[in-house]
């Protein structure tokens, strides 16, 4: 990725996030805080070291966890330096 | 070439343009998307591909609940698709 | 666990085969029980389970809202896929 203008399609957007500290929230509203092991097609997703977030309070801990794609809103990927 | 009355056909064969290809020129420029539910977001729309996933750099997202606006600051997200109901290009954000 | 044979995050539950799992579902139902058998949709074979079913009440001496945990066991149970939200093996899994 050269300039932070340059196109980029999900499945660029996976490459650069995977292992890297991720934000998933859920449609139900829930976050979950972790590292990105991995994903497929379907947005399933197997995090490691996550947290559980529901209104923004740690409700629980989970060494690795997989999440079911239809409940997936987004994934946010927080920048490693600001601006 | 084609007639009036053959136009609607022309056009519905081949179209001028796809509604993603208006998605595409939006691509670097500011996106307000309305999910279903009460949720909203706005956004530079970075990239998508054919379920309207979306890739989304600096995004305000907003959630409507009882007690009024919720928003929250996103650095760079993947937007599930599936739940996306409108986009509208240009971003402006939800009323005050 | 050995988390470097995950390639696809259904190779999470591959290696969560015949150990105890935690599968949050829709609905406030929370699950404990050993895999016996799973598909790519997520519907789950599980052995010996504990379910957990969250509900919340009003309480009429303070009319504060409080939350039930309602347990019972299963000794053999079908998940369908679509109602599981989270899949966990509960080692190292804490919940405060």
């Amino acid at each position: 990725m050269s300039g932070s203008t340059a196109k980029r399609n999900p499945s660029d957007f996976l490459k650069q996030v995977l292992g890297r500290p991720v934000v998933v929230k859920l449609n139900n509203g829930t976050d979950y805080r972790g590292t990105l092991a991995c994903l497929d097609g379907y947005m399933n997703i197997a995090m490691e070291q996550t947290e559980e977030y529901v209104d923004g309070k740690l409700k629980a801990k989970y060494g690795d966890a997989f999440l079911r794609g239809n409940n997936v809103l987004y994934i946010c990927a927080q920048k490693t330096v600001k601006k | 070439m084609a007639t009036s009355s053959s136009g609607a056909v022309a056009a519905q064969a081949t179209p001028s343009y796809l509604p993603l290809a208006l998605i595409d020129k939006c691509i670097g420029s500011k996106i307000w998307i309305i999910m279903k539910g009460d949720k909203e977001l706005v956004g530079t729309l970075r990239g998508f591909d054919d379920f309207v996933n979306m890739v989304l750099d600096d995004v305000t997202e907003y959630t409507f609940t009882s007690e009024g606006k919720q928003t929250t600051q996103l650095d760079s997200i993947l937007l599930n698709g599936n739940n996306i109901t409108m986009l509208v290009p240009g971003g402006q954000p939800p009323e005050e | 666990m050995d988390t470097s044979q995950v390639e696809v995050p259904l190779d999470l539950i591959r290696l969560s085969l015949d150990e105890k799992v935690y599968v949050k579902c829709k609905g406030d139902r929370e699950l404990t029980g050993k895999l016996h058998a799973f598909d790519q949709h997520l519907n789950m074979v599980l052995e010996a389970v504990e379910e957990t079913v969250k509900t919340t009440y009003v309480d009429e001496t303070d009319g504060e809202e409080r939350v039930k945990r309602t347990k019972r066991t299963m000794e053999m149970l079908f998940v369908r896929g679509d109602s599981v939200i989270l899949v966990s093996p509960p080692v190292r899994t804490h919940q405060s």
